[in-house]
This record gives C-alpha cells, structure tokens and sequence, in this order.
C-alpha cells in the first residue's frame, strides 16, 4: 500500500503543474476519481502487451477447432482449422500447432477464446487497433489516449529513469501509418505521457545513449557547459517560472535517463548468448527480450508488436496456413521464454502479461455472423490452391487473448467458442471495456478515473463503465 | 434704508457662501475631468497629509449627520413656540453642524481624488454632499438673523431649509455607504428586494424563511427552482436524466420528477422528511441507498436547500426557462474609448490605462528595441531577426520605428504566411498527411490557406469560402471520414458542425452532438438543426449513438442571427449560413477571432479557454471594442495584428508565473504579455536560421513559389510549417491535427528533452553547422561572438565568453562548437519568447 501512495504523491508532484498548464481546454483532473471508490489493492506493477497486429485467427492458435488438412477440391466451408491441435500444460486444453512451447506455460496464466471485437462496419485495421488500444471508437471529437499513456498518467515510471510507456516494434511510415499514429498517443493527456517509441529492438540503444559518436565524459561535459551558461547568464536573475522550471527538469531527466546505468536494459547486447538466442526468433523476439530486461529493471507500461503492415504478418489475406506457420515460430520461443524468465526472477507476480489482436480471423465470415460486414478477400467454395487454404477474412466474434501473471489465475481457461462454423463466442463474451478495465484494476487505477476535456468527462473506458472481469484474477 | 440693509446683510454672506461653495465644485470637477470612465481616476500625486484628512472623511462625516438631524428633531418641538427654551441649544447644533459638514465636504473631495470609486456614485453623493453643506450653512445665517429679529416668513423659510438639510444628509449618507459597502449592501438583505443575495449566491439564505407562512414570491420560486436545478444537473442528471434513467427515474424535468422512479414518488412537495430524493442525498456515502450512488456526496449547503425547496412545495414553474448557465451576449458593441492618458493614443492602450488605473497598477516602461523586435519578429513570421536588421532596427531613430519594422513584417508575405499557416493548420485541422486520406475520406486545403493568407483575404470572406467552399477549401467542412461505420456524433456533417461551432463561435457543441448538454443549454436537437445545413439529407437523431427515430429541421443556433431554409439544397444551405456567420450583427464571430489572435500574440486571451467564449473576459470592454472596428474595418486581420503590436500594452514587460495554474485562474490580472515557448516550427525555423536547416528541401509537402528550387523565397530553406509532421515536430508540439487543436503546450516534457539531447535530426544538424562555422569564423572569439548574437541578440557577458572560451580553447574543435550549439540552443533564453 505505501508503494501505491507514493505513486499518488509523485502524480501530484510531476503532473499537476504540466496538466494546467495547457492553456486552453486543459483538462482538469476528474475531482470525482478515486474519491468514492474503496481504494484497490493492486496485483501488478508493470504491463507487457504482446500485441498481434493484423488479426490473429483464434481456430489456427490458440483455440484449435477440427483440423482438415489441405487437399486439392476441398470445401471452403469445411475448414475450421488448418493445423493439428497440441497439448498444453492443462488437461484437455489445446492450442495450435507450432504454438507449444507458449501451452507448456499455460499452467502460469490464463486463455481467454471469448473476446468480441466492436461492430464498426466495413473494416480497417487500424480502427480495430485504435479501439483495442484506447477503448474509443476513431474519430473522437477529442484526442483519446493510449492505455499505455493513460497507465503513464495515472502511476508515473516504476523507475525514473525509464519511461513510463515504451513502444517497441513499430514503424509509423508504413500503410496507414497516419492511422496507427493517431492512436499511439497521449492524446490530450499531453505529450509527456506519450510513447517512448524503438521502432527496431535490436537498435534499442540508440534511443537511450549519448548522441552517435559522443562518448560519456563529453556528455557529461555537454550538460556541465548548458548549466553553467543557463546560471551565468541574464535570464538566469528573471526569476523561476513554470516553463523555464519545466524545460530545466525535462533536461534533467533526459541527462539522467541517457547517463543511467539502468540505460542497459536496453542494451540486448549484454544479454548472456544462450538467452539472447532463444529471443532472437526476429524483431518481435527481441523486442520480448527487450520487455524482460527492462521490467526487471523496473517498468510500467511496455508494448511489443509484431509489426502491423498491411497484408503482412498476421495480416493475412492469402496463404494463411503458411504464413501462420512463421508467425507462430516468431512469437512461441520468446514468448513463452519471457513467462519463464520472469516468474524464476520473481517479476511475474507483479506484471500483467497480455497477448491480444485486433480481431480473429475465418475463412468465410467477415465480420460478425450476425451482422456480416463488406467481404474484402475473395473465397473460392472448392479450394484449388495452397493460397486460399487459412483464414482470410476478419472475423470480430471470437477472439483469442492470453494473460499472464499480475494476479490473473493460473492454469484457467475463460470463455468458450462454438466448435462448429460459425465459431464464435458462445460463453463469457468479453469486450474491450472490461479488458482494460481489468488491467487497471491489477494496477490498482479505480474504474471512475477521468479527466475532464473541455468541461466534458472523459474516463479510461467509455463514461466509466467499464467492469473489471473479476473472475479471471485468483 | 436701515432696515433693507440689515435684511441684505445676511443674504448678501449666504449669497457669498453658496457662490463659494459652487466655485469650490466647478474647479474640482475641472481638476478630475469629466471621465467617461465608470470608475474614478486617481490622482497619484497627493501630497500624504491631504491623502490621510480625505480618509478621515468616513468618520468625520458622521458629525454633521448626528448634529444636523438632531437639530431637525429638536426643531420640531419648537413649532409652537419658536423661542422655546431648546432655541440655544438647537443654534449650537446648527453651528457646529454647518462647520463641521463643510470640513467633512472637503474631507469627501480629499478623499475622492484618491479614486477607485463607481463614477456614478460618487458624483451623486459629491453633489448631495456640497449642497447639503452649503444649505446648513445657509440655515445657520438665517437663524441667526433671526434671533436678531423674528419674522414668521423667514421662520418658515429657515424651517424647510433645515428640514432639507436633514434629508438631504440622508441622501448623502446613503450614497456614502453605497460607495463603502456596494449598492445593494442593505437592500440584499431584504427578501423580496432584486438585490436580495440569497438567491444568487450558492447558499440560498434560508433563515429569513424558516417560518413556513411565508410564501416565495414568483421571482423567488423560480431562482430557488434554477439553484435547485443547477444542483441536480451537476451531481444527478448523469444518471436520472435523458440519456440514463436508472430506476426509471429523470429528475431534469418537471413531469418526470414528480412522478418519480420504479419506487414511487421521490419528491413530495412540503415534506422534505417523507421525501425519498431528500432522504438518500442525506445518507452517509457508505449506506447502500445514498445518492449519488456514483461521485461525491452533496454538499452540506445543497442539501439544505433541495430540503428547503421541498418544504416550500418543490416549485418547478412551468415558464422556468431561464439559463442556468453563463450565456454571452451574441450582440456586437461598441464601448466609448476611454480618454488618453500619458499621450497613450492607441485605441487598446486607452483601455488599459483605464484598466491599470481601476486594478492600480502603474505602467510599467516599455521593453528595449531588442527584446521587442524578437518577439514580434517571431510574433509575426515566426522567425528570429537576423543580426543585421537588429543593428539597423536599434539604430533606427525614427520616432515610430516599432510601428514601421510591425508594418514591414508584415509585408514580408510568404514569412508571414507560411508563420501563421501553423495557427490555421491546427485550428482547421489541416495537414499534409493523417488518418482520412488513405481512403480518399479527406481534403488537404493547403493552397487555399496559403493564398487566403498570404492575399491577407478579410476574415468574413476566408471564412465564407470555408463553410461555403470550393474545390480547393472543401477540406474543412467535409471533415475525416474514417472507413467503415463511425459513431453518430463524428459523422461528417457533425464534425463540420463542431468545428464550425468551436473555430469561430468558441462554442462547444461536441456534447450536445450526443445529448442535451450538460454544460451549457444547447440540446441534442439543436446541434443535429446544425448539423443538419451540412447534410445532403436530414440526419436521424441519434442519442448517444442509438437511433431515436425522430427528425429535427434545419436551423441557425440563434433564431435572432436568421433562418435556414430546410428546403434548399445544401450548397444553398451553406450559403445561407457562410452569410449568417459573418453578418455584423453576429458579435460572438468577431470576438471569438479578435481573442484567439489575442491569445496568439499576448499568450493568453482576453477570454480563457478561448474555446469557450461564453466565459468572462477579464476586459469586457478592450474585447467589444477591438471586435467591433475589427469587423467595421473591413475584417483585416493584419490590421489587427498591427494595432495590437503596435501598442504599448503588447510592448510592456512579459510575465510569467511560478505556478502555471495562476493563469487560466479567475482572478487573473493583465499586466503584461504571457511569456511565451517557441512553437515546434519557430524553434526548428530558429534552429534554421542560425545553424542550418533541420528539414531537407525533399521534405516539402507545400511549395510556396510552385517551383522546384526554394532560391526564389525567402527564407532559403524548408519551413517546418511547410513539411509534413515527424517525430521531432510532434515531441516539440505540433499536433496531429485529427482533431482541431487551438493551442499549443506550454511546457517541455521528457520525450521532448530526450529529442532535443539525443535525438538524430537535431544533433545531425548541429554537427553539419559546426563544419560549417568551423571554416566561416575560425576562432574562438568569433564563434562566441557570432552565435551570442545571431541566437540570443547580444553580446555574451564576459561570465559567460570565459565559459564558452573554456570550452572552445584556442583552437575551436569541430565538436566543441558542436556543444556550444547545444548548449545555447536549448537555454530557456533562446526558447522563450520574452
């Protein structure tokens, strides 16, 4: 409990001032949130998102229906799966083939195979992936922030001199980049809660070390020289003033972060080979390794993507079995790997592992069963070629997420999917709303707290109503 | 002959009296002038002795007023015999009364030079006062006169001129205390008086009417109704109002309230205890029936008074419809100037020397030629001043210099326009990439906005060809139109709505696109009327993204600016609206852009947020005024950014405060421009301008000169305004422009501190210039010299050159320039505005 006061004590102190001070429409603390809630006791202190971008089929990973291999002349309709399935850690419990190593630590989490996407029509990645990541649905009259921004706002850095959200895996100049930039936000949080962003794991370092080419004791000389001349010079007898006094922390904390020890949780170079390996199954990979090193250093909110690209990774609007068959060797290794090595150094306990997508995939339905949406990929009823052999169309009535750690059960299965076409949610439907607000409850964040934009509330889920699914923590 | 001179002896010492006393008045009314103001002036050169008798007044004044009315009283008891035994006595009282109401006058006028009185009052009360003085010392003669000889007629005479004295020291008094203790310092406390304060204040005074016989007036029930109200809608409607009917309960109308939830009746009017609302807003917070269920528990104040208004029968009148929110006035107006004081013409400069005078703060002097020519070089088109026009700007000794260089910047068009696009590009929502145009669901309006811009179009028709557009400014209204189904309030003819509501009426129309608002009076039908001049067809009302099923027509927000006609297709529609907006009679339009340029140029604007234009200005006056003859002088925006800058106000010292809230806090006090951060774009043009470019010539998304080479504009490398958004720009504060942003974050924060330290494309550009300097200036003293004087505007102080010359050595390395770069450019003097 005392940990969570002094978060509360650090907010006051680093926010406040930064939040007023945006002059016109600054939002205002929600003077409601947290005042009427019994305080919650929070299970988890960091957050590592293991984002699927693109849409992840469920029936291909990690809830397996009837396999039918592929055969010239097939029937599209019969395909529900196109892999074997493979025993996890749970009796009667199997995921994917090629996806066994992440089911021999299922006894350390949860599968959750009742996620419902939203209904928003003809689709488009990116606005699924805004959804998932802020709860809102684009475009919104106001900038809604990312959850990793909203967790940044609300707790501050586990360790100062590591940001509070970082993002690693994503490039912003690929298709619809424009789009995904527009929820890797603080929104009207501000700026300072945005993302700390290592598009390439592997060159991670580079974002926290001196400038190219300049070693530490000239850095350090660097920073001596714009002190002296900040004190020595006129401005310095015009008093403090909120800006200046911004500018001088802001540096400080840059001169800290870049000069700090821990500055080598980003440096995957130091990583011992024979675990270094393992990760590096590719960006993805190490980016897990990434998220390893700098939660045991201390972080708060960390998001590894395997890269959204259109019609690449898991977007997969052709050769679905194929292509799932290098994604899964990607992700299982590392993936699987960091549940272990967190829980042997004892950071499990406290940090909320979660792996999710977008929305599913299925061979013949695009959208919901009940509310079919326009079909974007093109579906022979008798499959001829290995191309049109996965699933191809986005599907948002069941989808499959994984959760790890943080309080979250272990060795538990929630929500179930139909076995049969259409395989969607039939138990436990679950939505974003309750997702997030089940990571926040693990971090101890009440489900009232909100800003207000413009006058008007804005909470963390739409109008605060989102429920903590307080069934999946033990 | 004996006798007509006695009897003109006493009148000929009144006539001299009066005669005085009115000289008296006519030169200190000569002295204060006769101000238009509503507030006194003062005058700050009193001489200490006459400024501490003057404050005696208030206690002297007290003399006249007992002696004067006490000789009234006892006059009365004369009637029957004049001579009466009291005669000696009420003599005495009259003499001393007379004396000591003059001294007292002249006390009062001491008193009135030190100023900071209501115009109005004071002239009433100096006047009632002089002639009050002036008649008791008439009254003393006479009596006197008297004595000496009675005579019935004067008598009579004498006996209403002191019967006047007494009233008229009443009337004095009176307007004496309304000057000490407000106007309605008595009168408020009478209940069924206008000024009566319990009702307009948060606690309704509920002690004068704890006897249950006394009936609220109508006025009274209607306030009591309004605070009532204000109170539900604040800590209930959430839940129990249109949107949310929890327990089948709304309490935001009359018929619904009264009919109560799934468990009967919440409300019974005279019996707060049998009332079930009364009842649970009561409970402690942790009992399970307590109200709110969700929130903070009501104020002590509040729920006394929702007990009080059900004890009073729970009025709810049908014709209450009065707001409870702050409404501005639509209207425009145009205040008289205030008179020029210390040669200060300037329009906006009369009215804050009128301002000064009432806050007493003095003027403070003027900044010197180089921080002014900084600030409105930046100001103005967004770049630093070059060194040489500094030298020529400072040793320019011309009379109107300022106002000169104000008038050459500003026709430096490309500089100020590609400056001022930024503004526009956030407010419009403008950008050269964002989400939208991958699906062809958006319109870049860039070219439009440069040349409206750059051909200075007058406000009224710039904004005309964006609700009405062409081609080339569609853009604006046509919003972002995302793929697939998007929630009702963000469709296309919503948006359009609300940032044609928020840009230029600074109103927030985004709640009431969803439901009735519930900061402000707007209702979910007006906005969707709105909306509705931008659909092709009239849109479905929808309530919180669910289908009502029902219509609205077609409508302006305010009936008093004209009527749309629902028939007319759209482009005919927005015609008609394009109009509307701009028509004189709209004030709000012109007040709305007048302080958002404010704001730009002061930091911070005269209404805050500037988005919200039904707040208060902190100068109601200074507002009106400069939007009036904005509008009358042909809506030429560089005119006003001329008569702004241009004035002393905007040149006076900047301000900044310790504690960022203290700005947008409602006592705020003017009294200098807000200091200011540069801007994404002027620190990367500054950056430019003395180093070297941060954005390759590639990067430009816009070419101002529509040709391939940049050696045709000036200056001669890329703009950041003019290339698209990228990491750099965003950690320094350019918005994404998905949503129109009006303002800009004033401070700095970590990711952006992080950039600026290690960031690729600063350092990158700090290394190439460094090459460059290296071979340019060669030694040490040069380079010290250059750069103190191209980024900061002066010469380094000696503390500071044998720092840098520490650091540079003898032989300056092409890495030690690098780190004086570093360092100068990121010191607070270099990227605050002054």
């Amino acid at each position: 409990m005392s940990s969570h006061w002094d978060r509360r004590e650090f907010l006051k102190k680093s926010s406040a001032a930064t939040m007023a001070a945006m002059a016109a429409g600054a939002p205002l603390a929600g003077f409601l949130a947290g005042c009427n809630e019994a305080k919650i006791k929070s299970t988890a202190d960091t957050v590592i998102l293991l984002w699927m971008a693109g849409g992840m089929a469920h029936t291909d990973t990690f809830d397996p229906k009837k396999y039918t291999p592929f055969t010239k002349g097939m029937k599209a309709n019969d395909v529900l799966s196109t892999f074997k399935s493979v025993p996890t850690a749970l009796d009667d419990i199997y995921f994917s083939e090629g996806l066994s190593a992440i089911g021999k630590v299922l006894d350390k989490g949860t599968v959750i195979r009742s996620y419902v996407a939203a209904d928003m029509g003809h689709i488009l990645h990116s606005r699924h992936q805004y959804h998932w990541h802020t709860c809102y649905k684009p475009p919104q009259s106001v900038l809604a922030p990312h959850i990793g921004s909203w967790i940044s706002n609300q707790l501050g850095p586990a360790n100062k001199v590591i940001p509070a959200f970082i993002d690693i895996g994503q490039r912003f100049s690929l298709g619809e980049g424009e789009e995904l930039k527009a929820f890797h936000t603080a929104g009207f949080l501000g700026n300072e809660f945005g993302p700390f962003i290592i598009p390439d794991p592997s060159a991670g370092l580079e974002s926290v070390k001196p400038p190219i080419g300049m070693n530490m004791s000239r850095f350090e000389k660097r920073n001596q020289l714009y002190n002296e001349l900040m004190s020595k010079g006129p401005m310095g007898e015009m008093g403090s003033d909120y800006q200046k006094e911004s500018m001088r922390r802001s540096m400080e904390q840059a001169y800290m972060l870049l000069k700090s020890p821990e500055a080598t949780a980003f440096d995957l170079s130091k990583e011992p080979k024979e675990s270094y390996d393992i990760y590096n199954t590719g960006k993805f990979g190490l980016g897990c390794l990434m998220a390893k090193r700098l939660t045991e250093k201390g972080a708060r909110f960390i998001s590894v993507t395997t890269e959204y690209e259109p019609f690449k990774n898991w977007d997969t609007h052709d050769n679905g079995h194929t292509r799932l068959a290098d994604m899964k060797k990607q992700i299982d290794g590392p993936i699987a790997q960091l549940i272990k090595d967190l829980d042997q150094s004892g950071h499990l306990d406290r940090t909320l592992i979660i792996l999710a997508s977008e929305f599913s995939r299925d061979m013949m339905v695009e959208g919901r069963p009940d509310l079919k949406v326009q079909e974007q990929v093109d579906q022979p009823d008798i499959i001829q070629e290995i191309k049109n052999y996965g699933m191809h169309r986005h599907f948002t009535d069941g989808c499959s997420m994984l959760m790890f750690g943080g309080g979250i059960k272990k060795g538990n299965v929630y929500g179930k999917t139909a076995d049969e076409r259409p395989c969607k949610t039939i138990e436990k439907p679950i939505k974003i709303e309750q997702i997030h607000q089940t990571i926040y409850h693990a971090l101890g964040i009440p489900q009232d707290t909100h800003y207000l934009v413009e006058k008007r509330p804005f909470y963390t889920t739409p109008d605060g109503l989102g429920k903590a699914a307080m069934d999946l923590f033990s | 002959m004996k006798d007509l001179n006695k009897k003109s002896k006493p009148r000929k010492k009144v006539y001299i009296v009066i005669s005085s006393m009115i000289l008296f008045c006519i030169l200190q009314i000569s002295l204060n002038g006769f101000a238009e103001s509503t507030l006194q002036s003062p005058n700050l050169n009193t001489y200490w002795i006459w400024k501490m008798l003057g404050r005696l007044h208030p206690m002297a004044v007290h003399f006249p007023v007992a002696l004067i009315l006490l000789a009234t009283l006892l006059e009365f008891f004369t009637f029957k015999n004049f001579n009466s035994t009291l005669r000696p006595g009420i003599k005495i009282l009259i003499a001393t009364g007379a004396i000591a109401a003059c001294i007292s006058a002249i006390m009062g006028l001491m008193l009135s030079d030190e100023g900071g009185y209501e115009k109005e009052l004071i002239s009433i009360h100096q006047w009632v006062g002089m002639a009050t003085a002036c008649l008791t010392c008439t009254t003393w003669i006479l009596l006197n006169n008297l004595l000496k000889k009675n005579n019935w007629q004067l008598i009579k005479v004498y006996r209403l001129l002191l019967l006047i004295s007494g009233l008229g020291i009443i009337v004095a008094g009176h307007f004496g205390a309304a000057m000490s203790h407000g106007k309605d310092y008595i009168s408020s406390t009478i209940p069924w008086s206008s000024d009566y304060d319990g009702t307009t204040k948060r606690n309704f005074d509920l002690s004068a009417f704890n006897n249950d016989t006394i009936k609220l007036t109508k006025q009274q029930s209607i306030e009591l109704n309004i605070q009532v109200r204000a109170i539900l809608a604040h800590n209930c409607y959430k839940c129990h109002g249109a949107e949310k009917i929890k327990g089948d309960l709304r309490l935001d109308r009359r018929d619904m309230i009264f009919k109560g939830g799934e468990n009967g009746p919440v409300v019974i009017p005279g019996d707060a205890v049998a009332s079930d609302l009364f009842r649970r807003i009561s409970l402690p917070s942790s009992h399970k029936d307590a109200m709110p269920s969700k929130g903070k528990k009501l104020a002590e104040g509040d729920i006394e008074l929702i007990k009080f208004w059900i004890q009073k029968g729970a009025p709810w009148p049908d014709s209450s419809e009065k707001n409870i929110f702050r409404v501005a006035p639509l209207a425009p107006r145009n205040p008289a100037l205030p008179p020029i004081v210390n040669g200060l013409a300037n329009p906006i400069d009369r009215w804050t020397s009128q301002y000064f005078t009432k806050n007493k703060i003095a003027w403070p002097k003027l900044v010197d030629d180089k921080t002014f020519f900084k600030r409105v070089s930046l100001d103005i088109i967004g770049l630093l001043p070059n060194p040489e026009d500094l030298v020529k700007f400072t040793k320019d000794t011309r009379p109107n210099k300022r106002d000169l260089w104000i008038k050459k910047l500003l026709d430096q068009q490309d500089d100020y326009t590609t400056h001022w696009l930024s503004f526009w590009n956030d407010a419009l929502r403008n950008d050269y990439t964002g989400t939208g145009y991958i699906t062809g669901g958006r319109h870049n309006i860039t070219d439009w906005l440069y040349k409206s811009l750059k051909s200075n179009k007058p406000y009224d028709q710039f904004v005309k060809e964006l609700i009405n557009p062409n081609d080339a400014s569609k853009g604006f209204i046509e919003g972002i139109k995302w793929r697939g189904v998007v929630n009702a309030s963000q469709r296309t003819e919503m948006q359009a709505a609300q940032n044609v509501t928020q840009i230029f009426l600074g109103l927030n129309l985004k709640c009431a696109s969803c439901h009735n608002s519930f900061i402000s009076d707007w209702k979910l039908s007006d906005a969707y009327a709105f909306a509705n001049i931008f659909a092709d067809s009239s849109l479905e009302i929808n309530r919180c993204d669910k289908p009502t099923g029902k219509y609205t027509g077609t409508r302006m927000l305010w009936s008093a600016l004209g009527t749309i006609d629902s028939a007319a297709p759209r482009k005919e529609r927005q015609a008609q609206l394009a109009l509307m907006m701009v028509q004189a009679s709209n004030g709000r339009f012109y007040r709305t852009l007048v302080n958002r340029l404010w704001a730009q140029l002061m930091g911070r604007g005269l209404i805050e947020p500037v988005d919200l234009m039904d707040n208060e200005p902190w100068n109601q006056d200074l507002l009106d005024w400069m939007a009036f003859h904005f509008q009358e002088n042909k809506s030429d925006i560089k005119e006003l950014l001329y008569l702004i800058t241009s004035s002393a106000t905007y040149q006076l010292p900047s301000v900044s405060f310790k504690d960022a809230n203290k700005i947008i806090a409602q006592q705020y006090q003017f009294t200098g421009m807000l200091r200011k951060r540069m801007t994404a774009e002027q620190f990367a043009d500054a950056a430019a301008t003395i180093i070297g470019p941060l954005f390759s010539d590639s990067m430009l998304m816009y070419h101002p000169a529509f040709s391939k080479t940049l050696n045709s504009i000036h200056p001669t490398f890329a703009r950041a305004a003019l290339v698209s958004n990228n990491p750099f720009l965003i950690a320094l504060g350019r918005p994404t422009r998905e949503t129109v942003a009006t303002s800009r974050e004033s401070q700095s924060n970590l990711l952006q501190a992080l950039e600026l330290t290690n960031g690729e494309r600063f350092n990158s550009m700090i290394k190439k210039g460094a090459q460059t300097w290296k071979l340019k200036y060669v030694t040490t003293d040069r380079i010290i010299k250059e750069i103190y004087v191209r980024a900061l505007g002066r010469e380094a102080q000696l503390s500071e050159y044998q720092i840098a010359k520490k650091l540079l050595g003898d032989q300056p390395t092409k890495e030690s320039i690098e780190d004086l770069f570093w360092a100068i450019l990121l010191l607070p003097e270099f990227q605050i505005i002054y």
